[in-house]
């Protein structure tokens, strides 16, 4: 039993202390067992305090400390190295919550919350009491990571984590690599395309010694944990051997006799059964998709390289850390909205931009060219019911960039049938550029969209004008723009197989917006990028270069500290009855002997302290240090005392 | 004169240089960390709670602000400013670092306050936006980190008082500017944004009607360790019924200069509106607005919490501001979505002021230039691969110093910033 305990009561400015009576609380507990010193404090984390804390250890030699402020989420670790720092042991030291489960749940009622947070202190000087001293774990780690999604994304972060001594593992479900980006054509700000883009960081990744690409590649299984990942991959072959010239290969797709619809080109044209997306297309060689394929031998009557017997290959892997790029899907409109499906002069913006790119002098669709453009925002994005209330953030400026395209190239006028535009920061420029260009912005109120049909030769778009005072307009247009946003990847199987939680929006979910904005709750599971919200080009390779130093700096030294939170045995009590072992999801206990008696034993490699096994055990033979049975009664007892 | 080495300058102790400080330390990498004020923390550890989640900003702020100062592998020099930045052979820089005196014995200083009590002078409290006074002798606010006092000594009129009290012996009128001379590979610049002056817009009266406050004023009002405990209106000390927020007060406006949006101060205002909405449960709150731009991951759904409050958004551009006897003001703007200029009664006007370029970020560099764009952010050259990479080899650029950016954004581009510095630095070695 710890006998000099020190006690902190946090104000956390006024997120506590205006609610609840801190200096009541400080008084009530002051005389709890144990307690050798309480405080109350302004802001427990600020460094000031965090000093006394120190000098309060040190000066009366606190065998335990208990800091009452914010969620331990937030700063367990802080106060667990003040504790150190003070020269106590980090595990005698236990948080407790009175904000997010005292002051900010109980605003309404102060008094009560005060009562609260004084039982809930008593609780946590209970359990302080009781508690050990307990060692980190230290396990090995390999400077290895897995980057799931070549898009950009993907490759700079494995370029970046390459250039930094880690070994990448970069997993492309695709045969191509590039993601979306390499579908965008034009991009703002520099006016590079994608495919300019995806071809620098190719041919840097492909040179670099630390890069394994893997393409056409699934993740299917993964087992093991933080530092030591063991990772399943499906290889669908190429159905191509190597290289045969380049010439041979173009007479191979131009022989096959298989037209499907071209998904890179979103339906705008069609490809063949062997194929790539683009001319300088990376990797160079084609690949054949084996579900059209026919097997007819064409191709490989002019290619002997190519070889259709190829088989589905299985790559184990192991990695100290995980990062997902997985990035997103467009916003397929469904039939009918705004007319999509129904007319020929509807497209989205993702057909769009696939169009500018294969365009030449003129712009073309379906056989008429186009002069006037309507664009209709955010679809599927920011809607009223549903999932989809964000806003997918980088469709108002590329839109309006590809409205400046299409005036620069082909002198088209457009008009913009938007909700608020949002071109925030500079490019508020490329606004500002259109409406002097002549565009013509037009703003509609959710609840009552604009209606397109076909007249004649023309496109008709009806709309309420907000912006003059709700005023009927018929705008008369070549081609209407379904301004679609982003949503998650309709495959999300990698969420399924990592855990990697998922949001409110469907996206992948961070810990911490501004803490730890690309980390998971799944040790060493990272994201970036547009899988985990809407984000530009720029913002995702920022996020991912986030990730790759976060995940060079916990994996790169080798070992990683876990917590010591395992299941133990006390032999003692335990008659082996090997219940424990059936509901143990890691097969972390064993059976064992000891002087002639059957008992557990508890795996510490393979134990993640989850404590499944505990309530099972008939005799109580189990505990969970950190959380053994002790600390938690005593909890109780003090909470209900 | 012996030139210390260290593996990188960060330029700026806010949340950005600060994130990339730790990165590049975490990594193994030594850093010399340089602010130019009195504490790390930036503008960030001035805030109340942050858009979108509402967490409480110093509960974020504070403990980067603690480890950054603790690391083993970082150096910080704070009310310090870097200058002669320069090339030393192919991959090296030289740079000074002139620390300022704060007539204050750093090591000695307890920030026990006694030479603040005694001090006679009264003036203005940069920390608190100008809403209450400081003596001249001061700690900067009660969670700066270093937290130890400083003599202002444009306004200290030497009597004295303050070295009398001081128990730790710890004022030194004597102590002069310092230079630290360093040699880094590479350079972070951090450098943050200057907010735009709201005098420089006359039309909506600024310093001139009593009752007109930038929304920095407002956030001090707001924050945990606000100076009045409660929000106040300044020209009489009564609770506002009616507050206004003026949106895109000095953005998105050629007239003053500054053509680009902000990027931040629809959400901020949206934000504050709601806290208002805590606050004083009885005031009503008008946003007029251009274009609401709530672009991030939350931030739409923060608007459409906001609506559902009660926080009132009307459309259009405020065209000016006038002050009644009582103090209250008339706000003249076009309310867009009914087509008809119209005026109301407000008892508070706060402007959504916008930000600006950090334009002293140039002069830091000798012989070498780092090129800015129009709007005198620092230049990414290339944007759509190395969002970090400035016009110099070697230095990089994190958070707001290249362009308006909200606090989850500046984390993720100095997160960017030490990852790119990190690898040009292993190339270089």
């Amino acid at each position: 039993m710890k006998q000099k305990i020190g006690v902190y009561i946090c104000h956390c400015g006024a997120n506590i202390a205006d609610y609840i009576d801190v200096e009541k609380v400080k008084e009530v507990i002051s005389g709890q067992q144990g307690v050798y010193l309480a405080r109350t404090t302004m802001f427990a984390c600020s460094d000031s305090a965090q000093k006394e804390i120190e000098e309060d250890i040190k000066s009366n030699q606190l065998d335990a400390i208990v800091v009452a402020s914010c969620s331990p989420k937030l700063h367990l670790q802080t106060f667990r190295n003040a504790a150190m720092r003070g020269g106590l042991n980090q595990y005698n030291y236990v948080q407790v919550n009175i904000r997010e489960q005292g002051s900010w749940a109980h605003s309404d009622r102060p008094a009560d919350a005060t009562e609260k947070a004084i039982r809930l202190v008593k609780a946590g000087i209970a359990r302080v009491a009781e508690s050990k001293e307990l060692t980190p774990l230290k396990i090995s780690a390999e400077n290895k990571v897995a980057v799931i999604g070549a898009g950009v994304a993907g490759l700079r972060a494995a370029l970046e984590l390459a250039d930094m001594g880690t070994e990448v593992f970069l997993i492309e479900k695709e045969h191509f690599i590039g993601g979306r980006t390499s579908q965008w054509g034009r991009l703002f700000t520099s006016e590079q395309t994608g495919e300019e883009i995806v071809e620098h960081l190719y041919r840097d990744v492909i040179d670099h010694a630390n890069v394994h690409l893997y393409t056409g590649a699934r993740l299917v299984s993964r087992s093991g944990s933080v530092g030591n990942y063991n990772l399943e991959l499906k290889i669908t072959p190429r159905y191509i051997k190597e290289a045969c010239s380049l010439e041979d290969f173009d007479k191979a797709i131009e022989a096959c006799p298989v037209e499907v619809e071209d998904e890179f080109n979103f339906g705008m044209n069609k490809r063949k059964a062997i194929y790539k997306n683009y001319a300088s297309e990376f990797p160079h060689l084609p690949a054949i998709d084996m579900e059209n394929c026919t097997r007819c031998g064409k191709c490989v009557e002019i290619c002997s390289y190519i070889d259709l017997d190829q088989e589905q290959q299985t790559v184990n892997i192991t990695v100290g850390s995980i990062l997902v790029t997985t990035g997103f899907d467009p916003y397929e409109p469904e039939e009918g909205e705004y007319g999509y499906g129904q007319h020929d002069g509807i497209i989205t913006l993702q057909q769009f931009k696939r169009l500018l790119e294969l365009s030449g002098d003129r712009l073309v669709y379906k056989g008429k060219e186009i002069k006037t453009v309507g664009y209709i925002y955010c679809v599927g994005s920011m809607q009223i019911k549903g999932d989809k209330k964000y806003c997918s953030r980088f469709c108002c400026t590329s839109a309006i960039h590809a409205a400046l395209e299409t005036h620069n190239r082909f002198g088209v006028k457009s008009y913009h049938l938007n909700r608020g535009i949002r071109t925030y920061g500079k490019q508020e420029m490329l606004y500002t550029e259109s409406s002097l260009n002549g565009d013509v912005y037009v703003e509609f109120d959710p609840k009552k969209e604009p209606i397109v049909t076909n007249e004649g030769n023309k496109m008709m778009i009806q709309v309420v004008d907000l912006l003059t005072a709700k005023e009927t307009l018929d705008i008369p247009v070549d081609l209407v723009v379904l301004v679609t946003g982003m949503v998650p990847r309709k495959d999300n199987s990698i969420a399924e197989i990592l855990k990697i939680p998922i949001g409110r929006d469907k996206f992948f979910n961070e810990i911490h917006l501004k803490l730890r904005p690309v980390e998971t709750v799944i040790d060493g599971v990272f994201i970036a990028g547009a899988s985990q919200s809407p984000k530009n080009i720029t913002e995702s390779l920022k996020s991912s270069l986030a990730a790759a130093s976060k995940a060079n700096s916990l994996i790169s030294k080798g070992e990683i500290e876990l917590e010591p939170t395992l299941a133990m045995v006390h032999k003692d009590l335990c008659e082996w009855c090997g219940k424990c072992a059936e509901v143990c999801p890691f097969g972390a206990i064993t059976r064992t002997q000891l002087n002639g008696k059957e008992i557990a034993a508890v795996n510490v490699a393979n134990c993640k302290g989850c404590g499944m096994c505990l309530p099972v055990c008939p005799t109580d033979a189990l505990d969970l240090e950190g959380y053994t049975n002790r600390e938690i009664m005593s909890m109780i007892d003090a909470l209900i005392d | 004169m012996t030139r210390t080495q260290y593996d990188a300058l960060v330029i700026g102790g806010g949340i950005a240089g600060e994130e990339a400080a730790l990165n590049l330390a975490n990594m193994g990498f030594s850093v010399v960390l340089v602010e130019k004020d009195l504490s790390l923390g930036g503008k960030m550890i001035h805030l109340s709670k942050v858009f979108p989640t509402l967490d409480c900003s110093a509960c974020i702020t504070t403990p980067k602000v603690s480890e950054t100062v603790r690391h083993p592998n970082i150096r910080v020099y704070t009310y310090s400013e870097a200058k002669d930045i320069r090339k030393q052979g192919e991959n090296r820089f030289f740079a000074d670092i002139v620390k300022k005196p704060r007539y204050v014995i750093e090591d000695d200083c307890t920030g026990c306050e006694a030479c603040e009590k005694v001090c006679p002078v009264v003036v203005e409290d940069q920390y608190q936006y100008d809403l209450v006074g400081r003596k001249a002798a001061y700690i900067p606010f009660s969670i700066a980190n270093p937290r130890v006092a400083v003599i202002d000594i444009e306004h200290c009129i030497l009597c004295g008082a303050c070295e009398k009290a001081c128990l730790a012996r710890a004022i030194d009128f004597t102590q002069e500017e310092e230079i630290i001379p360093v040699e880094v590979k590479a350079v972070v610049v951090a450098t943050g944004y200057d907010l735009f002056d709201a005098q420089k817009l006359p039309n909506y009266g600024f310093s001139d009607y009593r009752n007109v406050v930038t929304a920095m004023q407002m956030e001090r009002q707001l924050v945990p360790t606000r100076p009045f405990n409660s929000v106040l209106r300044p020209q009489d000390g009564r609770m506002p019924e009616s507050i206004a927020y003026v949106l895109c007060a000095g953005s998105r406006d050629e007239t003053v200069g500054n053509p680009i949006c902000s990027q931040i101060c629809c959400m901020y205002s949206i934000k504050q509106a709601q806290l208002l909405m805590g606050a004083l449960p009885m005031a009503d709150v008008t946003v007029y607005y251009l274009h609401i731009r709530a672009f991030g991951k939350g931030f739409n759904e923060f608007y459409q919490q906001a609506k559902g409050m009660g926080v009132k958004f009307v459309k259009g551009k405020v065209a000016k501001i006038t002050e009644k006897d009582n103090g209250n003001l008339i706000v003249r703007y076009e309310d867009v979505y009914k087509g008809k200029v119209k005026e109301t009664e407000h008892d508070l006007v706060v402007l959504s002021t916008g930000i600006l370029a950090n334009k002293g970020i140039s002069a830091m560099f000798r012989d070498i230039e780092l090129e800015t764009d129009p709007y005198n952010f620092v230049k990414q050259t290339d944007e759509l691969a190395n969002p970090s990479r400035t016009s110099i080899p070697g230095v990089f650029v994190a958070g707001a110093a290249s362009g308006p950016m909200d606090i989850p954004d500046s984390i993720l581009s100095a997160g960017a910033a030490s990852s790119e510095t990190a690898s040009y630095i292993r190339r270089v070695s």
